[in-house]
């Protein structure tokens, strides 16, 4: 279910996911049956790319902007609630998916697709990724603190 | 006692001082290997919590310069990466660092590698007029 098995079978996506939100946030992530998220208008995206000889890809984090505001203030030691500005939301929102996208990356490479991971890069708002016929797309959807967030992981074979 | 953190993420410098706050340790600051490169020859740091993945100039170079410059070529570094396969810890493992860190990590894990490289004195408690 939160597995790249087409891939990697040592792939789970739930394991690298869930590492990321309780050792740097003390945070609780659990996976949810695959499925689509509706984009919410207050949306925050981190995206990481992939490039190696037999793979290729990008991996997404989205997080509903409520959720993404209570992991900086985890990620910081503050008050869940505490205000924060657009620099440090993008900052962390940043670091978080260069952490996921380390996960994913370094299960490929421990699987034979050796392959190199971009700095991450931050979209906010409603947006459509278009999908090229030849990359497969995979879905996880996660709940914390009884919000849902997806993580799309995009991969195409060479 | 200086730590130098270099990362492109303010977040990780946050959580590299944050993890050193109860020590007798300055931790100093730079957001790109270039920048690392001139604080720890202006700072001379006792130990560089270096990152690889940044802009301008990776972990990777930078940690060659350290290692060219007669000055700075023995002053400890931590790597810190988001990629912890087995390619890319072989990978590190030869660049000559003392240490690496895989991310994510808790505070106590990074202390805990720095404790091998230095010794950490708690920070000493203000006296009370």
């Amino acid at each position: 279910m939160n597995t790249l098995v087409e891939l990697e079978p040592a792939i789970s996506a739930a394991e690298i996911v869930q590492n990321v939100f309780s050792t740097m946030l003390g945070f609780t992530v659990a996976a949810r049956a695959p499925g689509h998220l509706n984009p919410a208008d207050d949306r925050v995206s981190g995206t990481v790319g992939l490039a190696g000889e037999s793979i290729t890809g990008a991996i997404y984090v989205h997080l509903p902007e409520a959720l993404a505001r209570s992991i900086v203030n985890g990620m910081l030691g503050s008050p869940l609630d505490q205000d924060v500005g657009d620099d440090e939301l993008h900052d962390v929102v940043g670091e978080l998916t260069n952490m996921i996208g380390g996960g994913f990356k370094s299960a490929l490479c421990d699987g034979g697709r050796s392959c190199a991971m971009s700095t991450p890069a931050i979209i906010r708002g409603v947006f459509a990724i278009e999908v090229p016929q030849d990359l497969r797309v995979h879905n996880f959807l996660f709940d914390c603190q009884g919000t849902p967030f997806s993580v799309e992981v995009h991969l195409k074979s060479i | 006692m200086k730590i130098l953190s270099v990362d492109d993420s303010r977040t990780i410098r946050m959580i590299v001082k944050r993890a050193f706050a109860p020590f007798d340790v300055k931790v100093i600051e730079a957001g790109n290997g270039e920048e690392g490169l001139a604080v720890a020859a202006a700072e001379k740091p006792n130990l560089i919590v270096l990152d690889i993945t940044m802009p301008v100039m990776d972990g990777v170079t930078m940690l060659g310069k350290l290692k060219e410059n007669p000055e700075l070529k023995d002053i400890p570094v931590i790597m810190l990466t988001a990629e912890s396969g087995r390619e890319n810890v072989a990978f590190i493992a030869k660049l000559g660092v003392r240490d690496y860190l895989a991310k994510p990590f808790q505070d106590t894990q990074l202390v805990e590698k720095a404790q091998r490289v230095l010794t950490l004195q708690p920070k000493p408690v203000p006296a009370t007029p």
